[in-house]
């Protein structure tokens, strides 16, 4: 009895200490909030340069979020996916063997009742074909590569649900969908040399994740074209690949975290060879 | 009902949020209501950082999206003068997706858990051998 009050009090106080120095930490002391008027200068000088043809290292990207995600702080952003690559990685080899065991149609066909079905078969177009705009709108509007894969990875959430497991896996295997995610990781890759490339077919050379021309490595994707058409420059071509490898890297994950029970503890109560 | 009232309210909320989240991970043995206890905690701090890069402006502030194309150099004052601050939530984009991938790591490890051991109670996991 002594010892689980002792176990609260100390549990109790180490939450306290921790809201309580997060709280001082955030908002500088512990006192009313109120937002200030001004951002901090760190954020002006982000907010000044992301759309100014005056300024030599522009990155030219009307979205000032997208413009430090895969511009500004590209290096960080690739450490980040690489973060959820070994993530996915992990979850993989944990489950290793379980894409081969997805079982096949029950014998009442599987899944919900008709009208369950027909509204997830219009609702998986819509919520796939937001997710897309969301993806190549990333340079234009909030949103952005990730935001995209996440939301088309909904999609096969519901499929799983109304139609079934075996649904899915048919149309994308576990192994079609670590293929697509790796893929969209190697345009990643890619994307990162480009400017690169065509600076040296020309006989120049750029930056690693270089996006718009910088000083001395006068090359670059265009940014805008005419007066309203943007492009983008690399930050589409990041946004598309980044929704790849989120999307196909969460059908996989989806896949295997739904395989029933009876199969899934045959294979791992039955070990390795 | 004055913006400062509103605002400590939300930011109260939040402190309640965090304190009710950490008592989860901390105190409860289940796995699973620590990992839900670590999403509403990871929510709430996601939260709380764009809070930070929050401004107050008259009438409104606005998102960091020009909206000219090209901008000339007015548009560009404008922007600096009421957008809000873009860094926090460059930072909680990504952080949001990574923590979706490291929960689903997470349940990965305790679905494995429960069925090799046939149980997701910290206690008992502890006393396991071998």
């Amino acid at each position: 009895m002594m010892r689980s009050y002792l176990h609260l009090v100390v549990i109790t106080s180490l939450v306290l200490l921790t809201i309580g120095l997060g709280t001082a930490f955030t908002v500088g002391g512990i006192s009313l909030y109120m937002p200030p008027l001004e951002v901090r200068s760190l954020a002006k000088i982000y907010l000044n340069t992301t759309f100014n043809t005056n300024f030599a290292l522009s990155p030219l990207s009307p979205e000032a979020v997208t413009a430090i995600v895969w511009d500004y702080r590209g290096l960080d952003t690739l450490f980040e996916t690489s973060v959820m690559f070994l993530a996915i990685v992990g979850a993989l080899m944990i489950f290793r063997g379980l894409g081969e065991r997805v079982p096949g149609p029950g014998s009442g066909g599987g899944g919900l009742s008709l009208i369950v079905k027909t509204v997830t078969r219009l609702t998986t177009i819509m919520i796939v074909a937001v997710g897309i705009s969301i993806a190549f709108h990333g340079h234009l509007t909030p949103g952005g590569g990730f935001q995209g894969g996440a939301t088309i990875a909904v999609a096969p959430m519901l499929m799983i649900i109304a139609f079934s497991v075996h649904f899915l896996a048919q149309r994308v295997p576990v192994k079609r969908a670590v293929l697509l995610r790796s893929a969209g990781l190697a345009a990643i890759a890619v994307t990162t040399y480009l400017v690169l490339l065509v600076a040296l077919t020309r006989g120049g050379y750029a930056y690693i994740f270089q996006n718009q021309p910088k000083v001395g490595a006068p090359y670059g994707i265009p940014s805008y074209v005419g007066d309203a058409t943007v492009l983008g420059g690399t930050l589409l071509l990041f946004n598309v690949a980044e929704m790849f490898a989120v999307a196909f890297g969460f059908v996989a994950l989806l896949i295997l975290i739904t395989v029933p029970e009876a199969p899934a503890k045959e294979v791992v109560l039955k070990g390795e060879d | 009902m004055t913006p400062v009232f509103l605002f400590n309210v939300v930011m109260l909320s939040m402190i309640i949020n965090v304190g009710l989240s950490l008592y989860g991970i901390f105190a409860r043995p289940s796995l699973v209501k620590k990992i839900i206890a670590l999403t509403i905690f990871s929510d709430t701090v996601n939260l709380l950082a764009v809070l930070i890069g929050f401004r107050y402006a008259e009438p409104n502030p606005i998102p960091p999206v020009l909206v000219s194309i090209p901008p000339r150099p007015e548009d560009v004052e404008l922007f600096v003068a009421k957008a809000v601050d873009p860094v926090p939530q460059a930072l909680v984009l990504t952080a949001i997706v990574i923590g979706l991938a490291v929960t689903l790591f997470l349940i990965f490890i305790t679905t494995q858990i429960y069925r090799i051991y046939g149980t997701t109670d910290v206690r008992k996991i502890a006393k396991l051998r071998g």
